[in-house]
């Protein structure tokens, strides 16, 4: 998948690994557009949350912004010079692709809720709790790019750098590579569903509901995109692929174990951010740390790693049918949730209204 | 022909033909996790403990040896399964 001859021709006929096909036509089939989603309700429901409410919205609102920021750009960045199988290429285009149009929707929330965007995005910057963690997100990433354009520059071997000593080697950059997978899933698999759980718990009080609607789509997406994360690390954990990389997966099982329990203490710390002033209905620091627990055990499983926490049920049963794609709105007639899709009909009719209307 | 399935540490039934499995352990009011219903999140799945079971769609999550996805398939004998962190029912609403 990685680190093979580079790719040639976008040829699809002979495939090594037809599941990334698979994922391609599904995310294909997924496409949408924030501006198809209705926020003119958002407006006033937002006017009048409490303060604290405000708050716990505008912080959830930046951090998943940060988020797709990181995974709009960084797959192209640092996955694209490596990748050696054209469907793994595309797969990964149309993975950073749909994260884009997730980093358009945030703007497309933000403008309709706030009158000056730019304090909610400037603050992404400087908000310590959110840079906090953003170095966090971005050090395997860094890490991978780092190496990799040591290795196009000078090839395998010692080289001196800035007065450093940098040993250069493929084994080395495929340790990296394979860490920086286990964050991308831990990102992709607990962060962003600890930033649905909140955007979500507003919508169960039938508040903020366009935007839970567009939060919806973007978890269908992420979904989808944890389903490839998890396959390019089974695949390699496996050695189906390169006999290498199985070594290095067990190699580092115990490293990768504590990137999952090192993001799940980190988003506990979080939940202490958001609900500093105050919980919301529905929703405190306590419940959403038990969430954090409860998906980490979860996700740990799927990739064969003993769980980090005593198991326990689901602490928030209503997620399964707001994250279930069944539900999600394709036609604008079908209306579940009160805010339409395209087309608002006025069902306020008043006699008046036939008044110059004559046969 | 009904096939049986029966739910490790919980109790055996017989689904309804029409249903996938995943549709008839939730007529069971079997507390089941579940996500996307299409094969693709993988929140569903289930250790294959005996027994043998049909896909109508191939799934698209990472499916482990050993677990099924119910959300894509029904039983094609009889099956004992087993609910990652047990059997439980859904209190009555």
């Amino acid at each position: 998948m990685f680190f093979g001859r580079s790719v040639n021709v976008s040829r699809y006929d002979v495939q090594k690994h037809p599941i990334f096909e698979k994922l391609i036509e599904k995310q294909l089939s997924f496409f949408w557009r924030p501006e198809e989603v209705d926020l003119s309700t958002d407006r006033s429901d937002f006017a009048h949350l409490p303060e604290h409410e405000k708050h716990i919205f505008l912080s959830n609102l930046k951090y998943q912004t940060l988020l797709d920021s990181v995974q709009g750009r960084s797959p192209n960045v640092a996955l694209l010079p490596i990748v050696s199988l054209p469907e793994l290429e595309t797969w990964i285009e149309t993975w950073a692709f749909s994260e884009t149009i997730h980093s358009r929707s945030y703007t497309h929330i933000i403008r309709n809720i706030i009158t000056e965007p730019s304090v909610v995005f400037d603050d992404i910057v400087n908000n310590e709790a959110i840079v906090n963690r953003a170095s966090d997100i971005t050090r395997y990433y860094d890490d991978l790019i780092e190496g990799i354009n040591q290795y196009n520059l000078l090839g395998e071997g010692a080289h001196q750098i800035n007065g450093e000593t940098v040993h250069v080697s493929i084994k080395d950059l495929k340790r990296k590579l394979y860490l920086t997978l286990v964050s991308v899933n831990v990102l992709e698999a607990i962060r962003f569903y600890v930033s649905f759980a909140c955007s979500f718990a507003f919508a169960e009080r039938s508040t903020m509901e366009g935007n839970a609607k567009i939060i919806k789509l973007i978890a269908r997406d992420e979904a989808l995109h944890l389903t490839g994360t998890q396959h390019m690390l089974q695949i390699m954990a496996e050695g189906k692929d390169d006999p290498e990389m199985a070594e290095i997966a067990n190699e580092l099982h115990a490293e990768a174990r504590e990137i999952f329990i090192a993001a799940a203490e980190q988003e506990k710390e979080w939940a202490e951010y958001l609900f500093q002033d105050g919980s919301m209905i529905g929703l405190n620091k306590d419940i959403l740390s038990q969430y954090v627990e409860y998906i980490t055990n979860q996700r740990m499983t799927a990739l064969n790693f003993e769980p980090a926490f005593p198991s326990r049920q689901n602490p928030l049963p209503w997620m399964n049918s707001w994250l279930n794609s069944d539900h999600v709105q394709v036609a604008p007639q079908e209306v579940e949730v009160s805010s339409y899709l395209v087309g608002q009909i006025d069902n306020e009719v008043q006699t008046d209204d036939f008044s110059n209307f004559s046969l | 022909m009904a096939n049986i399935v029966k739910i490790m540490e919980g109790f055996s039934f017989i689904p309804r033909s029409e249903l996938n499995l995943l549709e008839a352990l939730e007529s069971q009011n079997v507390d089941i996790e579940y996500q996307c219903r299409e094969g693709f999140c993988g929140s569903c799945q289930v250790q294959l403990v005996a027994g043998e079971v049909e896909y109508f769609a191939e799934p698209i999550a990472f499916v482990p040896d050993g677990k099924i996805l119910p959300c894509c398939c029904h039983a094609k004998s009889d099956l004992t399964i087993e609910i990652p962190g047990g059997c439980h029912i859904k209190k009555e609403q």
